[in-house]
């Protein structure tokens, strides 16, 4: 706990401070009470080497500072979305020929992953929907507005102290739908449509309600998912340049907005920010700070899953959460799910594939395996003796001795997480993306079914498992690696037996990417 | 309830003998307190962990420690126990991530003995406003003060009075100490505490009425030390105007301030007032009844005996600017805004239709001397019944003037066309004139007078009706009715004299909002949590900027060594901001024309504003601005977007770079936002500027153009250059001229004497 020297008690001998921009010499008398400065070695481990800054650049920098910035990063994908919305009603009813389905399916959400895994945030940066209705809240495209449409409303400290698993919640739902109805398959294209137009209208209505993006920081369904596994990206987000000008700070422009730059909308602070974790890379603060303090960095690959010092719960239910689903997805292929998934829609007389009981439960027991597995870890591995670190009230906040264990275990398999994701994307990228070409081709009457890339593939189905295992391959060494560095700075100290604590948390990793490695190998055999 | 918030308070507070038990204690279940009745909640302080980036912001200006920083997670930790309630967190927090729901742990407001009617009001000249008589009542209120480590009532403050640190030297009983903190911001503590409209400044900013409570009665907190220790006299603070010579027009607070100031300093200093008394608005304008003469005289005294030498029944006009500028090294225009408003009504020009500055004139005169009032016996009517007056306007001017009538036995009413949710009166005024028995009709205007032989003796009325604040009063049809009236004085305000302003050129100050004068303004959470747009419907913040605004003003010479001050430079406004105002002035004045004989010369503030697309002008001016500093004067290099006003105020010299632009067939022109940059500059007052321009081809005509454009706003151009893709020696040249510039002094003084 900080020591709060209590202010009154130098009340005879005020520290008077000059009001900077003020030049009247007579001092507004302040005596606000001395900032927490100890503690802050514990950003040394994520602070980005001064080497790397990419806003140094000054064709980079440049660019970051103009408020158009965002803007036209945003406007091109607004432009495609709301073309994916009227195609995939008006267009043709052939999901491979028609715009909508074939470029979101086939390259975006392949293209999203891959972004992920380079940079972190970079979709949320130039994301349409959060973007639209941002436009609308500010009442500006670029420019800085002073005034705001909506009503403002704050997240509720009940729901907030959840964090980013309101975003699982959202993505768990969305996935189901998305399933029952053949969306991403890709099924009929105004299904895309329609599932388009509901996350703009529910962007819309909570940019409305609410202040800021709390909608992309709390409820977008894609949230969780780049936030959590882009922490294996190479971009750091926009962090402080010197951290003690940054808390000496009188203005915190970057947090409440300033003259050339809005507040930050994601609530992170540049001067605290120990990952890429919250940053949308918007860029707002590096145009508020008065003092050009914020750059933008990057960093070694992994530095976000292994560096921070403050682990996330939110964050790691997140991951084994994810980890349940993108799990599912390569169970539902295989004949066994197939065959369980009739039976039970008979016993449950649920219209079709997929039965809530099975998709959610399959997801639960992924989660429920991790964290019995944490819970047997934190009671065996880690020593009788170890002292908990007080902790709040809230989910967020607080602590015990499975969440000792728990949170280092789940960190660690963010980078096999990430990776199955982008694996379980590549046969519809590999196998159908050249049909895009016709499918453009076809909005202006050149492409048909008949054009020789409408059945061109990259690569076919063995040659697809293979780079499907080639990726789950590299993600779970890469998970192995985090899993032994964690381990071994923050349970190693604390377990009884380091060694068997390391090889527990690294074979763990492990065991999960064989089991990926081997449900592909399955699903090929079930095609 | 073992932590009670008591100990909160009490830890702030290092008299444990102060009334701290008035604050009501958490009535537990087992209290034998009514049975039955509401049990007081406490505060509780919720910390979204989630969003909460460990900026600090609240922690550092919790007033009593209740949050602290968690150095595990980075995050605010809070103790519900330790809290009051203020929610200054809440106000501060830039990611509304912390939230306090419960009641404000405050005792109540201590009761002043408040508005007393005098007995008899006839005749009395007695203030009616008292403050608190016993050091008991003052230690309890003093102890309602938080002592906030970012007090938002020093920002709603005109003058910025450092209100925790006088309430706390009360609390020390140490009042010598409690005008030693005054005196380091104002010189009229006694005046400001009976005429300042605390509920819109100190006191609307205090932080229990910013949390919705009641807020410490700051103005009788004031009062109550310069009524139980003297104002300290007038003492030396510096030598920086010694030789120097200073006439200042006009002895009202404008004048007040800046003769201080300059005393102050050692100047010499000249008062010419019109009138034969000193003390300007603070004699004739306010009645004793609210601002007893001794006080008003107070500082004239205090002036008079440091040596400042006063010359009543001197009327100066536009026209002897000049000549007084042959005499002095500088004049500091302060006459005030006292030109009156007259309504253009129909039978406006009666000979009984007078000014309220006349009124309140002569009512001061005989309230003092017991006579009757000239104007009144004038219209007194032959029937014997007491003579009516009308009085056109519901400010305080008119409510003075209406109380005043009242003291001499007439009747009065008063007649305001806007509605008086939005009329700019006082409510404790506005309540004593009318317990003093004063008609205050709000929503009705005046639409005719009629008379006969040059007397006024009846008065067509007519309603009002007035949608919003800012829309105008609309006459109601049918809604006419005439009243009976003997005299009719006009008190709708004052406005600038019309002559002087024309010679003062046309300089007019906005004193709008015009963005934010410090952005830490917001953090002290007197203005929005995220949105600065919405300072501007906060009547604190508004006026706060507001202020700042006119204060920054004030320190710009109108002309070369003329600056002018208060009321005469922004139009009415109050006492304390004139006063302000005129300190302000002249401490500008004495920065720049401080010059004695073998004084080191004092580094001069250099200020450049530049305009740079490809940072080819960047570049030079940062050349420029590092050969300036080693020659040991102070330069600021700034984008000419982040220029503000104070910036211009405070600088020596203005430079203004920029690229050219267009095409060398086609002409050339500074760029567009130089332009309007120039062209949007206050009025320079002489100030020394110099321009220089870069170009890739021909400059031709842009540097000219930039340069005559300078001299148009009032600048007095010192050098200019145009630099070309090649051209360091032509730096170096023009940094030489601008430094024999400098070391000249910055402004041309005149020849002395």
């Amino acid at each position: 706990m900080t020591v709060v020297e209590d202010a009154r008690a130098s009340t005879d001998r005020p520290t008077e401070q000059l009001e900077e921009g003020t030049t009247d010499p007579i001092a507004v008398a302040v005596r606000l009470r001395p900032r927490a400065r100890e503690g802050l070695e514990r950003f040394v481990s994520t602070d980005p080497a001064p080497g790397l800054e990419l806003t140094r650049i000054p064709q980079v920098g440049r660019a970051v500072k103009s408020r158009k910035f965002q803007f036209l990063l945003i406007l091109p994908n607004q432009i495609i979305f709301w073309l994916v919305i009227f195609i995939g009603i008006l267009g043709t009813a052939y999901p491979k020929l028609n715009f909508a389905t074939a470029i979101t399916w086939f390259l975006w959400f392949c293209l999203v992953f891959v972004m992920i895994v380079v940079v972190g945030r970079a979709w949320c940066a130039m994301c349409p929907f959060g973007g639209f209705a941002e436009w609308i809240q500010r009442r500006a495209l670029w420019r800085r507005a002073q005034t705001r449409l909506g009503l403002g409303r704050k997240m509720p400290e009940k729901l907030a102290q959840y964090g980013l698993l309101m975003s699982v919640g959202t993505f768990l739902a969305l996935t189901f739908v998305e399933e029952y109805f053949n969306i991403a398959g890709p099924g009929a294209p105004i299904a895309t449509s329609i599932m388009v137009l509901g996350i703009v209208s529910s962007a819309l209505v909570f940019f409305l309600v609410f202040e800021r993006r709390t909608f992309c920081r709390y409820l977008c369904p894609l949230s969780a998912l780049i936030g959590s596994v882009g922490a294996v990206g190479s971009v750091t987000g926009f962090r402080t340049k010197d951290r003690n000008r940054c808390i000496e700070c009188a203005t915190k422009d970057c947090m409440r907005g300033g003259e050339e730059g809005y507040g930050c909308p994601w609530y992170t602070w540049p001067g605290s920010a120990d990952s890429n974790l919250l940053c949308g890379l918007c860029s707002e603060c590096y145009k508020a700070c008065p003092s050009g303090n914020v750059g933008l960095y990057l960093q070694k690959p992994l530095t976000s899953v292994v560096a921070p010092t403050r682990r996330r719960p939110d964050v790691a239910w997140a991951i084994v959460i994810l980890l349940g689903l993108v799990m599912y997805q390569q169970f539902n292929a295989t004949n066994v799910y197939a065959a369980m998934d009739g039976w039970l829609n008979r016993v449950t007389h649920f219209p079709q594939y997929p039965n809530p009981i099975d998709y959610f439960g399959t997801i639960a027991i992924v989660t429920l395996a991790a964290a019995g597995l944490a819970k047997l870890g934190s009671s065996v591995l880690l020593r009788r003796d170890l002292a908990v670190p007080v902790g709040g009230t809230s989910f967020i906040s607080r602590t015990s001795r499975f969440r000792t264990f728990f949170l280092p275990l789940a960190y660690g398999l963010i980078p096999v997480t990430g990776a199955d994701y982008l694996a379980r994307q590549l046969p519809k990228f590999f196998e159908h993306v050249p049909a895009l070409v016709p499918a453009v081709g076809h909005l202006v009457g050149a492409g048909s079914t008949r054009s020789r890339l409408y059945t061109y593939s990259i690569l076919h189905a063995p040659g697809v498992v293979i780079a499907q295992i080639v990726v789950v391959a590299l993600g779970t060494a890469a998970a192995m690696w985090t899993s032994w560095r964690i381990a071994g700075r923050e349970l190693a100290p604390v377990s009884k037996n380091p060694e068997a604590t390391r090889l527990a948390t690294t074979g763990l990793a492990l065991a999960v990417g064989i089991a990926m490695a081997v449900l592909y190998v399955l699903m090929h055999g079930a095609n | 309830m073992t932590t009670s918030p008591v100990h909160g308070l009490q830890a702030l507070d290092s008299s444990a003998a102060s009334p701290i038990a008035t604050i009501p204690q958490p009535v537990t279940a087992t209290s034998p307190l009514a049975p039955g009745a509401a049990i007081a909640a406490t505060p509780t302080v919720t910390v979204v962990t989630e969003r909460c980036a460990g900026c600090q912001e609240c922690v550092v200006r919790c007033p009593t420690g209740a949050l602290t920083m968690d150095i595990a997670t980075w995050t605010v930790s809070a103790d519900s126990s330790a809290c009051v309630g203020c929610r200054q967190c809440v106000r501060t927090c830039p990611f509304t991530a912390i939230d306090v729901s419960g009641p404000l742990l405050v005792a109540e407001r201590t009761p002043l003995p408040g508005s007393h009617m005098p007995e008899p009001l006839i005749g009395s000249a007695a203030e009616t406003r008292l403050g608190f008589g016993s050091w008991d009542a003052a230690l309890a209120e003093a102890s309602r003060c938080l002592q906030c480590p970012d007090p938002t009532c020093v920002r709603g403050c005109p003058v910025h009075n450092d209100i925790p640190g006088f309430v706390a030297a009360i609390r020390e009983r140490d009042l010598e100490e409690a005008h030693a903190v005054l005196r380091r911001t104002t010189l009229l503590p006694d005046v400001c505490s009976r005429v300042c409209d605390q509920a819109v400044q100190c006191e609307g900013a205090c932080t229990w009425s910013l949390a919705g409570g009641t807020p410490v009665a700051i103005g009788a907190l004031e009062r109550f030390v310069t009524e139980h220790h003297p104002v300290p006299p007038l003492r030396p603070t510096s030598r920086d105007g010694n030789g120097l010579s200073v006439a200042v027009v006009g002895s009202g607070p404008a004048g007040i301030g800046a003769a201080w100031e300059l005393a102050a300093a050692g100047a010499d200093v000249t008062v010419l007032e019109r009138d034969a008394e000193p003390g300007g608005l603070l004699g004739w304008g306010i009645p004793d009844f609210t601002l007893p003469a001794a006080v008003a005289d107070r500082p004239w005294h205090q002036l008079v005996e440091a040596g400042v030498r006063l010359r009543c029944g001197v009327e100066v006009t536009p026209g002897d600017v000049d000549q007084l500028l042959e005499k002095h090294d500088a004049v500091v225009l302060a006459m005030g805004a006292g030109a009156a408003i007259r309504l253009p009504v129909e039978g406006g020009t009666l000979g009984s239709v007078i000014d309220a500055t006349e009124f309140l004139t002569s009512a001061e005169i005989a309230l003092r001397e017991h006579t009757p009032l000239p104007a009144l016996e004038a219209v007194r009517p032959s029937d014997g019944r007491a003579p009516r007056v009308l009085v056109v306007g519901g400010g305080n001017t008119a409510m003075d003037v209406a109380r005043s009538a009242r003291r001499f036995a007439a009747e009065a009413i008063c007649v305001e066309w806007m509605s008086e949710r939005f009329a700019p009166v006082r409510p404790d005024e506005l309540a004593e004139a009318r317990a003093e028995g004063v008609d205050v009709r709000f929503a009705t205007t005046l639409v005719r007078l009629e008379g006969s032989d040059g007397r006024v003796q009846r008065a067509r009325l007519q309603r009002t009706r007035q949608a919003s604040a800012r829309k105008r009063p609309t006459l109601i049809d049918g809604s006419e009715e005439t009243v009976e009236v003997d005299l009719v004085v006009m008190a709708m305000g004052y406005r600038k004299y019309p002559d002087f302003s024309v010679s003062l050129t046309s300089r007019t100050v906005a004193r709008v909002a015009e963005g934010l004068p410090s952005r830490s303004w917001q953090a002290s959470g007197i203005l929005a949590v995220d949105q600065p747009a919405f300072a501007r419907h906060q009547p604190v913040g508004k006026l706060a900027l507001g202020r700042e605004t006119a204060r920054t003003a004030a320190a710009i010479p109108a002309r070369d060594r003329v600056w002018v001050a208060g009321d005469a430079l922004v139009g009415p406004s109050t006492v304390v901001e004139a006063m302000a105002q005129g300190r302000r002035a002249a401490k500008a004045l004495l920065s720049r024309l401080a010059k004695t004989p073998g004084r080191i010369t004092k580094p001069r503030s250099v200020l450049m504003a530049v305009e740079s697309r490809g940072g080819h002008t960047r570049e030079k001016a940062e050349k420029i601005a590092s050969q300036l500093r080693r020659a040991g004067h102070v330069v600021a290099v700034a984008p000419l977007a982040e220029v503000g006003l104070a910036q211009i105020a405070a600088a020596d010299l203005l430079i203004v770079g920029t690229w050219v632009e267009g095409l060398v067939v086609a002409g050339v022109r500074p760029a567009r936002a130089t332009r309007r940059f120039v062209k949007e500059l206050p009025e320079l007052g002489e100030t020394p500027v110099a321009a220089f321009c870069t170009y890739g081809v021909n400059p031709r005509g842009a540097l000219s153009e930039l340069g005559s454009s300078l001299t148009q706003r009032g600048g007095h151009l010192v050098a200019s250059a145009a630099f070309g893709p090649r051209g360091g020696d032509k730096v170096t040249s023009f940094v030489s001229s601008l430094v024999s510039t400098l070391r000249e002094g910055a402004i041309p003084v005149a020849v002395r004497n």
